[in-house]
This record gives C-alpha cells, structure tokens and sequence, in this order.
C-alpha cells in the first residue's frame, strides 16, 4: 500500500512554483516571466519511493493576508486543507523580499521545506549564501533548486518524505517584534489556547499576530468561537495600551518587525558579489521602455508579433488548403452516392478544412505571445501602457486578460480573476470580445485576403486588432464613468529580470493551446458544420432539388437567414450573411466554415474550396459589405459559450444579457457607419 | 519629501507609508517599509507609472501611491542593500 503525501507549492509571483511543478511532476501547466502567471491551483502526482505525492501548485502571493483573489486561494489551502508539507519556493535572486511570506509561514508553524530555486541565476551573479545559518534562522530546511536546470529535485521529494515522516526536525524559530510587542502576542495567544478546538486547528501565535494587524478574515474566524469574547476584550486593551506608547499603526509595526528580522539574517549569512550597478536587464530597459522609444517599440513589438504570424502561417497554409482540395476531389470521385457525397465534401471536408488551415496561425501567434511573456516583456508592456488603462479606469493589470482575450475569450474573461475590484472586473470581462480572438482571426484573414492585396494584409490585420483595442478602451471609459463607476486596485507590480524561455515551455504553451483549438474544430466545428450542412439542404422538395440556389435559399437556413434580413440589410450584409453570422454564434470560426458550405453549395458545380475565390466573384459582395463583414464579427458578441463563462464570472444574468445587447448593438452600429463611410467614399 | 522628488538615478530611503487599506498592505508585503533603502529608476513613457529599484528588485507604482510614501534623500546606498 502506497501512502498519500499532499504537498503545496506556496511563494512569491514569478518564484518559479509551475516550473518546479512541471518538472517534478511531469506537467505543462502554463509559465510565464511575470507575477500572476497561475490564478488557480492545479494538482499532480508523483510517486516517490513508497509515496504518491500529491503536489499542488498554488498561485503565487506576497503575503498571507488575502487580498485578491489568487492570495485567498493560496491562503485558504494552506491554512484550511493543512498540507503535509508546505515548500516555500522562493527566488534565490530575490532573496530578502522573498522570505517576507516564508516569515509567515514560519509564524503559522506548517512543516515547511524553503526551496530555494533559480540557483543558477545565484551562482551567476556570484552571491554566496550560509544555508545552514539560513536554516536555523528560519527554522526549516533549505534545498537548493533549478527548476530550468532540473537541480535539486530529487533531494527535495527526498526532503518532503523525510520531514512527512518526522525524521528531520529543525527547531522552529520564533521571530521577535520587540519585547513589547511579543508580550502582547504571548497574552493574545494564551487567551486563545483556552479554546482548544481553535488551537488543535490554528497556532495561537499566528492568530493573535493577524489580529493586532486586523486581519479581517481572521477576526471573523475567531467570532465564531466562545472565546471571542475574551479575545476581543484583551484585543482591545492591548490596542489603547500600545495606542499609549505612541504606537498606533500594527500593520506598519509588524512588517518593520519581519522586515527586521529578514534584514538582520540577510546580513548574516548573504554575501552579494558587488556587481557592476548595471545588469543586462536594466540596460536593455533603458531603451525597450525607454522615455520616447518605449511606446513605439511596444505598438512595433505587437505589430511585429501579428506581421511574423501571418508571414510564417502563409506557406503552410497553402499546404493544407491543397491537401483538403485534393481530399475534397478524391471523395468525390469515389464515392457516388449524391446525399453521401454531399454530407462528406460539402459538410465535413469543408467545413473541417476551411478551420483547420488556419491552425498555423494561431500556433505562431500563440507561440509569439508566450514567448513574450518567458521574455518577461509583458510585464513591461503593462507598465508602458498602465497610464492609458488609468485614463479609462482600469488595472494595468487588466492588460493580461485583454492580451489573452487575442488568444481566446473563455481564459481571458477567466484571467479577470485576478481583479480583485468588481468594477474592475466588469468592465475587463465586458471588453474583452473587442480584442479579437483567434477563433475571429480565420475571419478576419479570409475577408481581408478577399479585400486587400498580400502585401498590405499583416498591416491591415494588425489595423483590424487596434480598431477593437480602440472600441475597448472606449467601452471601458464609457462604463466606468456610467453604469460602472467604482475605484480601482492599486497598480504595485514587479519588472523581472529579462529570461530567455526554455523552447520546450514556449513550444508545449503553443502545442496545448494549439490542441484545445483542434479539439474545438473537431467536434463542435463538425457538429455545426453538419447542422449547417442539413439546415442548408432540407427540407428538400422536387422543385428545388435540380435548383442548388433556389434550394438553399429555401432551407431552414435559408429561411433563417431571410428572416434577421431585414435587420442587416442596413449593414450591406444579405441572407447568406445573415446565416454564417447566424451560425457564428456557435463559434466565431464556423463564420467561415459557413460561408464555405453555403458558396459552395450555392454554385454546387466544382468543389473547390477555395472561398475567397468565391467571394471575390460575387457580385454582392464588395469592398463595403467586405468591411461591415469584418467590422462585425470583430464586435459581435463572441461565442455561445464565452457568453456561458461570462455569466458564471459574473454571476449575474442581468450583466450577461448587458453583455449580449451592448455587444451587439455595438457591432450593428460600428458596421453601420463604416458600410455607409465605405459606400461614399470607396466605391 | 515624497518619493516623487527624487530624479532618476537619485536614492532615497522610506520614512513612512501613508497610503491607506489595500495598497498600503501590498506596498508593505513588497518591502516597501520604513526605513529601507531605494532609488529612483525611470518615470514611464506616459509619464505614470513610475520604476524603483528595492531590496534588489524592481518595481512598479503609480505617481499616486508614490506621493503618499515619505522619503529621505541618501547619497549612494550600498551596493549590497541595493
Ligand atoms: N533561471 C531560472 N529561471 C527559472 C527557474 N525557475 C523558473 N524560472 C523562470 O521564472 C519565471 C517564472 O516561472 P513560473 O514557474 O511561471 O513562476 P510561478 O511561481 O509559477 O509564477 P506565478 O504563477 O505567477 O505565481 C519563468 O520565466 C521561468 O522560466 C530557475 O530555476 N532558473
Ligand atoms: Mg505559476
């Protein structure tokens, strides 16, 4: 029989927890180059020994107070579910600030292990460290770890079996606030041991220090106990007492008090080499986020992002588009059974093909954005572009949500977790389908192949994207200064060290990201697909059945796309549009598999796919309608099942429907002026 | 003297923080504490937000939040505090 150990990996943002996490236990969860990479905590396995260990990797936290909500997670495991063992990864070349939480942990007397990871930067930068000192400072066992490098991973699963049998035992230090102080903690926690059920779940220490620093949760913990009364009686005197002594502000006290502690055992046992004051990172700053270069070379790097997936995506696509042809013809020629052959060329080929030749792009730009972000850029991209977020209301944070809504809305409006302020949040999630996501980005390639010649199309698609950055921004600053007035969270965030990103991480971010695309296509893609396919050929009748337009035009789909008509007409958009725009709904890729079905249904002759050929020579379809088209599905709402996320985020079914209504009626609008503009002044 | 007339490049040391709630709590969970030693680093392109360099790393507030923590100018901190 195998025992169960359950061990939590707790640190600072960015400490390397997920690289650590992947590494010991063989996963690709998502890593990053800047703090709040993971928002939720993700188990795995590894057997060890005669162990399975159970590793959960928490989100990172400065602090053991629980501000936003990634902290509540981290901190409600730790002290709620109790680990066997905690391991406080912390960042060896941030060493002092990164022992401020290990200091909490250390007061909540866990069985901890300190992994002290990113060795290699340390011995990089020639730092030399007293790790025995260290231990018995800290009251715990240090490993030396390189998550990148694979160093120390076993002496730490060692470590983790060995501390959860007992076998290593470090007398545990107390840290000291001063006298005073201390004596106040020691009264605070004597009245709490007298309520034993409390203290078999909680250390005493830990609770009297989170109440002098008026930790909310904690005071509410202990309200529902009989001993409260007593606490609070003691808790109130000791404040006036100190108040007396001129000392009114605990919070500020005890961090002094930590901060003391920290400085004092950084001076014992760490030595810094006295490097040059000028490391790389700080002279490629100075110029990527230099005074008058740093926002041009941020809208040149996102611009350079979009120009190198859609160059590099260009060639393979073509590939792929004559394999599916090809694919197209040869079923064909086969199989002579009309409906059959229909259901297989018309529905699924098609429909597959015509999404999975976009599959290229989406895995650069996904493989561009996580390269990006191991670089450690985008924590500087939201640092350029935090005073424009202020202007409008918002986070700088609220850039990681807004970046991710370019890969997909259900991760990017699940990103908006980090925003602890509900306005905040709100408004993030409410922009979100204006930064055009992937599943638009077929779309958007195939109109602008149709409207644009090849050596203009990066740049337009790139125009297209800052267009609903634009309507975003816009967006935010009209809610917060109407329906969603509120403050913001403060904006305190670290800029990393530059890091070049293991290739692997890049690549695996790519590949996952890339399958759950796939994935999409596969089965819900196929599933519309075919049920556009059968709303576009039945009901069949004797009349149609020779006539492919008429009988198109007569199908469910047909009859859809005639009713809403009227409703887009104003837009430049017919029925045809009416039916993928319809579809689309579903999701935002099957706007094009739609598209593919209905022309090559509708002209039935040759099966080539080849829709922008089709397009191109509709008489119906011009440089206006082309533009409205796009202006459109960039704006409209994104598909069914984000809007699902949307409204489980949310918990409101009355923003959900907000949401609907104002993005549609935004898209109608924007589609509106631009069909009209277009018509003036282009035609 | 708030940490807002520092130029860059010029260093500092914290006095007090007197931003309140939330901020306060991070800003102090940063290290940014009485008494510790910082400098001034770079304004942003917009002018806001604004870098420090503190217990050896680098960070990011708001001109706001800045204005709300009290400093001393220092001449050079030593290198191994920065
Ligand atoms: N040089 C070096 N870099 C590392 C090491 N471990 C992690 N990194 C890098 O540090 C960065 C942060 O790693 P993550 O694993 O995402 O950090 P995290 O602690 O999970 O961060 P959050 O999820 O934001 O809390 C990434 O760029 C990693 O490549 C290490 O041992 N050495
Ligand atoms: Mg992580």
């Amino acid at each position: 029989m195998k025992k169960d150990i359950v061990v939590a990996l707790v640190g600072n943002p960015n400490s390397g927890k997920t690289s650590l996490f992947n590494e010991l236990v063989g996963a690709h969860q998502k890593v990053g180059n800047w703090s709040g990479v993971t928002i939720e905590k993700f188990e795995g396995i590894v057997h060890y020994q005669d162990y399975v260990i159970h590793i959960v990797d928490l989100p990172g936290t400065y602090s053991l107070t629980a501000y936003s909500p990634e902290e509540v997670v981290a901190r409600n495991f730790i002290i709620e579910k109790k680990p066997d063992v905690v391991i406080d990864v912390i960042d060896g070349g941030n060493i002092e600030r990164n022992l401020y939480l290990t200091t909490q942990l250390m007061e909540l007397g866990t069985n901890m292990i300190v992994a002290l990871n990113m060795v290699d930067e340390v011995e990089k930068q020639k730092t030399t460290i007293d790790i025995k000192l260290l231990q018995k400072l800290l009251g715990s066992h240090i490993i030396l770890t390189s998550a990148t490098k694979r160093r120390g991973l076993d002496a730490l699963l060692d470590h983790v079996v060995r501390v959860f049998l007992g076998q290593i035992i470090i007398d545990k230090n107390k840290l000291s606030y001063g006298e005073m102080v201390d004596d106040y903690l020691d009264r605070l926690s004597i009245v709490l041991s007298g309520q034993a059920d409390l203290i078999a779940r909680y250390n005493p220490r830990w609770l009297a220090v989170k109440l002098l620093e008026n930790d909310k949760l904690v005071y509410e913990l202990v309200q529902h106990y009989p001993v409260f009364f007593k606490v609070e009686f003691d808790l109130l005197q000791i404040l006036g007492e100190l108040k007396k002594q001129g000392v009114d502000d605990l919070e500020g006290e005890l961090a002094e008090g930590r901060d003391a502690f920290i400085r004092g055992a950084i001076r014992e046992t760490v030595v810094f080499q006295k490097i040059q004051k000028i490391t790389f990172s700080d002279r490629l700053d100075s110029i990527l986020i230099n005074r008058v270069l740093g926002l041009p070379i941020f809208l040149f790097i996102m611009w350079l992002t979009f120009q190198f997936t859609f160059t590099c995506a260009a060639p393979i696509m073509r590939w792929i588009d004559v394999l599916f042809n090809g694919l197209g013809i040869l079923v064909s020629a086969i199989i002579v059974n009309d409906p059959l052959r229909s259901i297989l060329v018309d529905g699924i080929i098609s429909g597959v093909g015509g999404v999975l030749v976009f599959l290229p792009q989406i895995v650069l730009l996904f493989m561009a954005i996580s390269f990006l972000e191991g670089v450690g850029y985008m924590a500087r991209a939201a640092f350029v572009v935090d005073k424009v977020m202020h202007l409008v209301g918002l986070h700088g944070k609220s850039f990681l949500p807004m970046m991710t809504g370019f890969g997909c809305s259900i991760p990017a409006i699940m990103a908006t977790r980090t925003l602890k302020n509900k306005s905040d949040k709100l408004v993030t999630m409410m922009v979100i389908p204006f930064m055009s996501c992937s599943a638009k980005l077929p779309v958007h390639v195939l109109l602008i192949g149709v409207l644009f010649p090849k050596q203009v199309a990066g740049t337009v698609l790139f125009g297209v994207y800052l267009f609903g950055v634009l309507m975003a921004v816009l967006t935010a600053k009209l809610l917060k200064t109407t329906v969603l007035k509120g403050g913001s969270e403060p904006f305190v965030m670290e800029l990393p060290p530059y890091r070049i990103p293991t290739l692997r991480s890049t690549f695996m971010q790519a590949k996952n990201k890339a399958g759950r695309y796939i994935r999409r296509a596969g089965t819900v893609i196929l599933l519309a697909s075919l049920i556009v396919w059968f709303a576009s050929n039945y009901p069949q009748s004797a009349l149609t059945k020779s006539n492919k337009s008429l009988q198109l035009k007569n199908s469910y789909a047909g009859q859809i796309g005639q009713f809403i008509e009227p409703i887009i007409a104003p837009l430049g958009f017919d029925w045809r549009m009416g039916i993928a725009l319809t579809t689309g709904l579903a999701a935002k890729e099957i706007v094009v598999s739609t598209l593919g079905t209905i022309y090559s249904l509708g002209e039935s002759v040759d099966h080539s796919s080849d829709l922008s050929q089709k397009l191109r020579s509709d008489p119906h379809f011009n440089i206006a309608t082309g533009l409205s088209l796009l202006v459109f599905v960039l704006l409209y709402v994104p598909c069914l099942a984000a809007v699902a996320v949307f409204q489980r985020e949310s918990k409101s079914w009355k923003w959900t429907a907000f949401y609907v209504a104002y993005t549609m009626s935004t898209a109608w609008v924007v589609s509106f002026i631009v069909y009209h503009l277009a018509r003036l002044f282009l035609l | 003297m708030d940490m807002l007339s520092l130029k860059n490049g010029e260093s500092g040391q914290i006095i007090a923080v007197n931003a309140k709630g939330e901020i306060r709590r991070r800003l102090l969970d940063m290290g940014v504490v009485k008494g510790v030693p910082f400098s001034m680093i770079r304004k942003a392109p917009l002018g806001d937000p604004i870098e420090i360099r503190i217990k050896r790393f680098n960070l990011s507030l708001r001109r706001e939040e800045a204005a709300q923590i009290l400093i001393e100018r220092r001449v050079e901190p030593e290198a191994s505090e920065l």
